[in-house]
């Protein structure tokens, strides 16, 4: 599937639209019909291009922002309404299901794991990950072991 | 000093693995567990021991604004070298993939990019030359 210059930069816009947080009351068809692209095209173009629907990709969008704001010490009830969720309790429920704990629990586990103040949790929020953690050995065998012993018997070298 | 690991930020790991894998064809090397996260590598079938690419998340919002303003300013951040670029790019284009610039000449090379389905642009290369080897 090819792509116009034009629609690439009417999906760009749209996608930073589904992911602005002051305009959560804005529908996936009007985000369209704004960008001149029909409903179910703008649905397609944008799931081939991003992997998951622009309603998903907004849910995840709002998701991530409510994890930046647990960490950063909002409680549940201000993440949830700040970030566009319409009740607590779903919201609990959805954070759940994606992140793998409660946002009370995330919040908790965040918290704790901040020792300096206005930095963001490394396990939540990883810069690097190969300083984040131990990796175990096998992981850089590649890089230094396997062009050895692996060399095909009888080969020169 | 060699280079043998580079990495790309990824928006899911998840999804990630299956278009690196299943849609453009890589295989998976490493797969470690990592809290929420992994360290997932692949690596090209016809150089299993060469270069390994790490499909890192993007978890990190410094990471997500690079991610999403390269991507806007239609710029690649990785580029693969493939021996039939119209072939592969036809290949790809029944699988869904989407070419954000078509195959075309450019100098020495003939080069197409593509949306990589997790927040990246890629873009395939094909030296017009046979490489030295």
């Amino acid at each position: 599937m090819a792509l116009s210059d034009a629609e690439f930069t009417l999906i760009c816009r749209a996608r930073r639209k589904l992911c602005d947080l002051e305009e959560p009351s804005l529908t996936v068809a009007r985000i369209a019909r704004e960008s001149g692209i029909s409903y179910f095209h703008f649905i397609r173009r944008f799931q081939a291009i991003f992997g998951t629907t622009p309603h998903q990709y907004r849910i995840d969008a709002r998701l991530r922002e409510a994890r930046l704001q647990l960490a950063a010490g909002a409680s549940v009830t201000e993440a949830c309404f700040a970030t566009g969720f319409e009740s607590v309790g779903s919201f609990s429920e959805l954070f759940l299901r994606r992140v793998g704990v409660r946002p009370v629990e995330f919040r908790r586990l965040a918290r704790v794991q901040v020792t300096v103040p206005r930095t963001l949790p490394p396990a939540w929020f990883p810069g690097c990950l190969t300083l984040m953690r131990n990796l175990p050995a096998e992981a850089f065998r590649n890089f230094r072991d396997v062009a050895t012993f692996t060399r095909p018997v009888g080969s020169s070298q | 000093m060699k280079i043998k690991l580079t990495s790309l930020l990824v928006d899911d790991q998840d999804k990630a693995l299956a278009f690196y894998t299943e849609v453009l064809g890589f295989r998976k090397k490493h797969e470690i567990p990592m809290g929420p996260y992994r360290w997932l590598t692949v690596v090209s079938p016809e150089d299993p021991d060469g270069a390994e690419l790490s499909l890192e998340p993007n978890a990190n919002p410094a990471g997500r604004e690079f991610q999403h303003a390269m991507f806007s300013q239609k710029i690649p951040v990785a580029a693969f070298e493939v021996d039939d670029l119209d072939g592969e790019s036809a290949r790809l284009r029944k699988q869904g993939v989407v070419f954000v610039t078509e195959p075309f000449d450019a100098g020495a090379v003939r080069l197409a990019i593509l949306s990589d389905t997790c927040g990246n642009l890629v873009q395939l290369y094909q030296p017009k030359l046979p490489t030295a080897s």
